[in-house]
């Protein structure tokens, strides 16, 4: 293609043309904060683990639990935390190899697979936490259904009228889907900013590869 | 890191900083926007440094996780590119005597390059700086088929760019 060539000839005839950096302008950029994707998946990630923890810490529903006089349900719920914890650090061991993983030198198509590993891994972790959000927010209904006392006279009132359990039940399930929806939501703007111009990218070499 | 490898680091960047220019002038238009790739490049060939064995040329290298930073790492939009914003490119143009048809071409041919997306900038980059496709390929991860097929796309779409 001459038209190529025009460009080529122009290419090469500028390439001297760009005013040059000192070392010490370059020893300025060392140093300087990078805004790539990877690193801003990777602090994300980071982020999301400790904002879960954290709400664990807060909510800690040992006291409540204890209040019920129940020891089992203390021992049930003991387990379920610490099997989250377990959780969480093997997540936590899967973000940093990823990041590691990610080299720049390797090809293209192998960098991008690495980057959208590592989306996918930060995928599992919050579908991993919106199951563990229902699963919580289950058990906690079901517990003070069957244990408080303070619920009997709720319960009393909803084997007696079959409107009042059927509004209970649907308030229940709507604060289930809202909580779990806008987590949701969430993470889809966030992850889904972020890796936009990625995704695009990675379908095109794709579509070359076919 | 140690005083010496970054010292050895900012040396060899300096002599071989015209391959980041040159991608930042494909990939991005306006000065701003081309100190920022070029920032950005900077920091991911040093965080890749400790890897570089020197098996291969520092320029072979550089270019390789230039490009691959260009295209995967670096997030600023740079899609928009306006007439503008070309004329203020024009500081890079030595003053040799040119031919003034001629350079309203390489003007056009300038723009329809920026039209197009980063996997086929980087294969009109390796175009104009003399890649073969067995590197071509190697540096994108596609094979040397499938690289010659799209570089005749890209061509392609270029020329109908060009010609409307």
């Amino acid at each position: 293609m001459e038209e190529l060539d025009l460009l080529k000839k122009d290419w090469k005839r500028k390439e001297n043309s760009f005013s040059q950096l000192s070392e010490a302008e370059i020893y300025g950029m060392l140093h300087r904060k990078s805004s790539s994707i990877v690193k801003w998946i990777l602090i994300i990630s980071i982020l999301e683990v400790f904002l879960w923890t954290g709400i664990g810490f807060i909510y800690s529903n040992d006291d409540y639990l204890k209040s019920l006089k129940h020891e089992e349900l203390l021992v049930y719920f003991r387990v379920l935390n610490y099997f989250n914890y377990a959780v969480v650090l093997v997540f936590i061991y899967l973000f940093y190899k990823n990041y590691v993983n990610i080299t720049t030198t390797s090809s293209t198509k192998k960098l991008m697979k690495d980057i959208l590993k590592t989306r996918k891994t930060v995928q599992y972790y919050v579908w991993y936490n919106l199951f563990m959000i229902v699963i919580g927010l289950i058990s906690g209904f079901v517990v003070s259904f069957a244990y408080n006392p303070q619920m009997q006279l709720m319960k009393e009132k909803m084997a007696h009228e079959g409107k009042y359990m059927a509004i209970t039940l649907g308030i229940l399930t709507l604060a289930v889907i809202a909580s779990v929806g806008i987590f949701w939501l969430f993470y889809r703007l966030l992850y889904g900013i972020l890796l936009k111009k990625l995704l695009a990218n990675y379908k095109e070499l794709k579509k070359m590869d076919l | 890191m140690s005083d010496s490898l970054e010292q050895s680091f900012v040396q060899q960047l300096k002599q071989n900083q015209n391959i980041i220019h040159k991608i930042c002038r494909l990939y991005t238009s306006g000065q701003d926007a081309h100190n920022d790739l070029f920032q950005e490049i900077t920091i991911q060939l040093w965080k890749a440094f400790p890897k570089f064995r020197g098996d291969s040329k520092f320029s072979t290298w550089a270019y390789r996780v230039a490009l691959n930073t260009a295209i995967t790492l670096y997030r600023k939009s740079t899609r928009s590119v306006s007439t503008v914003e070309y004329e203020s490119q024009k500081h890079f143009i030595s003053q040799e005597e040119y031919n003034y048809e001629e350079e309203e071409q390489i003007k056009l041919l300038y723009q329809a390059v920026y039209q197009l997306n980063d996997i086929e900038k980087a294969l009109v980059f390796m175009y104009l700086e003399d890649k073969d496709y067995a590197e071509i390929s190697g540096t994108l991860g596609i094979s040397e088929v499938n690289a010659r097929v799209k570089m005749n796309r890209v061509k392609g779409k270029l020329r109908k760019i060009l010609n409307p």
